[in-house]
């Protein structure tokens, strides 16, 4: 069945995308899987998201303080929401994911897609059974440790501990990404400890 | 270098010694005056009646007290669930030098509920105006163009009818409610128009007051940092030596009989003060003062049911005007609930109604849309293959010649 749609694109490039969610400070967790829908029936691409952020949708604005009032009221957390419905309306929470793969013909595919996903196009969280065949390959791995500007381990790290949840035997998939990462980063000891780590079995 | 910043640095530092000076002079008189105030509370009636007299050939705005002078009231609680609708407009002006003939108003169109339902609706509407009709006012005769003055004209008589049209989409009868304006309710900028003018957009801006007065939803403006002196003025009648209750006679500033008698007239303690000055003291946050009718000639000579009516209310360091047609102010209820809502709303807004600065946030125009919206025009223009040319001081404009 497919799930309800969480956000569209609103910037988008060969290798990541950025989406605007319709509901303010719900974005899918650091390191989900989405999939942003294309102009092409059937073919949709793969993003891992990298970061999450929410701000004034004015270019350039800001968030200003507002749980006390000059006449010594205060609210807190949730109560500020509910105080200033309008709230909704003038902050925006996005999200960017970085490209893993795309999906045509359902033949799953983890290299770059010919098209990234087009502007205002919808974005939905994957679902399990989506997230466990994306994640039976596990050529992605490679790009998301070299991709720039973006904090590859930890995101390679969120990915594959919930592709692990994700399976009835989370164990065997944790110690076969676990040498895949060994393999990819055999020159560098410290920074493979450090996310063996992060994906120990508990 | 266009703006000269070193010549004007030397004007800006005269200018702010000579503000020094002004200031100092003010902070003697306005104890003063504000004495002199409050020592006349208790005899409204008189001064209604000094007013009344005064309208025609006073020099000065006046306001005719409705209530008590030393009236202060704390603001009533805020109900905890109301409703509210508000407007701001922004407009692109006729621009002479341009490709086409056209003006554009934008009305930013705000909703809110608070309570346990609590929404917002932000939305902006922009309009193209163009055609004859909508360039051009007609009495058959004379032809006059809506630009400048009576293009904001035309833009307040829009914010009105949107405000009208939004209470119809959203506000009903399950809330307290309120529709919200920014500036002032009286249209001063018709005052000094031509009559067909005056009547084809003041027909239109009370026929939106009447449609919210049979509506039963009260309508206020909102004035931050008013610098109106319309009390100012009516204590400049308790000054006045020509005020004669008795023998029916108002202050008739043309034939002052102090100046006649070679002296300062005895209301010049009043120059320069404006309301604010003399009832800040008298206020404590969230205290509204008396309501007064303000005298200008436009409000009461053509508002009828809709007189406009006024209250300054403490909000942070400044007092803000708060304005409202008669059928509000009448009704103490409905006045307590104005007081409420729109001292809740600076609450919220943090010293201005969060509404109001919502509805200025959806109506504005950057210069970058200002430029966007010329390059739509003359793209579009370009494309039926009609001429778009501007005027050689235009485009003497768009850059520095060598």
């Amino acid at each position: 069945m497919e799930r309800t749609r969480i956000a569209e694109v609103i910037e988008s490039s060969t290798t990541r995308f950025t989406a605007g969610a319709y509901e303010l400070l719900v974005a899918p967790p650091f390191g989900a899987l989405v999939r942003a829908q294309t102009r092409v029936e059937g073919m949709a691409v793969y993003g891992l998201v990298y970061e999450i952020r929410t701000g004034s949708k004015e270019p350039g604005g800001r968030a200003v303080v507002r749980g006390r009032t000059y006449t010594g009221r205060e609210f807190y957390d949730a109560e500020i929401y509910h105080e200033h419905p309008d709230l909704a309306e003038v902050l925006q929470t996005e999200f960017s994911a970085v490209t893993v793969g795309f999906v045509a013909n359902e033949q799953v595919y983890q290299y770059l897609p010919p098209h990234p996903p087009p502007v205002h196009y919808s974005v939905y969280e994957c679902d399990r059974d989506e997230l466990v065949r994306f994640s039976m390959a596990c050529d992605f791995f490679r790009a998301v440790l070299f991709a720039h500007q973006i904090p590859s381990d930890e995101l390679l790290a969120a990915m594959i501990r919930s592709a692990a949840r994700a399976r009835t035997d989370s164990r065997a998939y944790l110690v076969h990404a676990g040498r895949e990462v060994a393999s990819l980063l055999k020159d560098d000891y410290d920074r493979l400890t450090a996310l063996l780590r992060r994906i120990r079995p508990l | 270098m266009a703006l000269n910043l070193t010549t004007l640095s030397q004007q800006v530092r005269q200018m702010s010694g000579a503000l020094v000076h002004s200031a100092e002079d003010m902070v003697v008189r306005t104890p003063q005056v504000r004495e002199r105030y409050l020592r006349e509370s208790g005899a409204e009636a008189q001064w209604t009646r000094a007013v009344d007299l005064s309208r025609e050939t006073a020099a000065w705005l006046l306001a005719r007290p409705v209530e008590p002078l030393h009236t202060t009231r704390l603001a009533p609680i805020c109900p905890p669930a109301y409703a509210l609708v508000a407007t701001d407009g922004s407009q692109i002006d006729v621009d002479r030098h341009g490709n086409a003939y056209c003006y554009l108003i934008n009305i930013g169109r705000v909703y809110m509920r608070y309570g346990p339902q609590a929404t917002a609706c932000l939305t902006s509407q922009p309009a193209l105006y163009y055609q004859e009709d909508d360039l051009y006012l007609t009495d058959g005769t004379r032809r006059v163009a809506i630009e400048g003055n009576y293009l904001s004209a035309r833009r307040d008589a829009e914010e009105g009818i949107a405000l009208a049209a939004l209470a119809d989409e959203f506000l009903g009868d399950d809330l307290p409610a309120l529709a919200m304006q920014d500036g002032t309710l009286i249209r001063w900028t018709l005052s000094g128009a031509e009559k067909f003018v005056q009547e084809h957009f003041l027909g239109l801006y009370l026929s939106y007051l009447e449609h919210m007065r049979q509506r039963g939803i009260p309508v206020v403006s909102y004035i931050s940092r008013p610098r109106s002196p319309e009390v100012v003025g009516t204590i400049r009648l308790m000054y006045c030596p020509d005020v004669d209750l008795h023998e029916g006679r108002g202050a008739r500033c043309n034939e002052c009989s102090d100046v006649r008698a070679g002296r300062a007239p005895s209301c010049r303690i009043c120059q320069g003060l404006v309301d604010t000055d003399v009832l800040a003291d008298r206020l404590t946050e969230g205290q509204r003062g008396p309501i007064f009718v303000s005298m200008s000639r436009i409000n009461v000579e053509r508002y009828g049911p809709h007189l406009i009516h006024f209250f300054y209310l403490r909000v942070g360091r400044e007092l803000a005007r708060v304005e409202m047609p008669r059928w509000v102010a009448q009704d103490a209820a409905q006045v307590d609930l104005v007081h409420s809502l729109v001292y809740d709303q600076c609450i919220k807004g943090q010293g201005y109604p969060v509404a109001l600065a919502r509805a200025h946030e959806q109506a504005i125009v950057r210069s970058s849309d200002r430029r966007a919206f010329q390059r739509m025009i003359e793209g579009s223009l370009q494309r039926t293959e009609l001429p778009t040319t501007s005027s050689r001081k235009q485009e003497s404009k768009e850059f520095t010649r060598g």
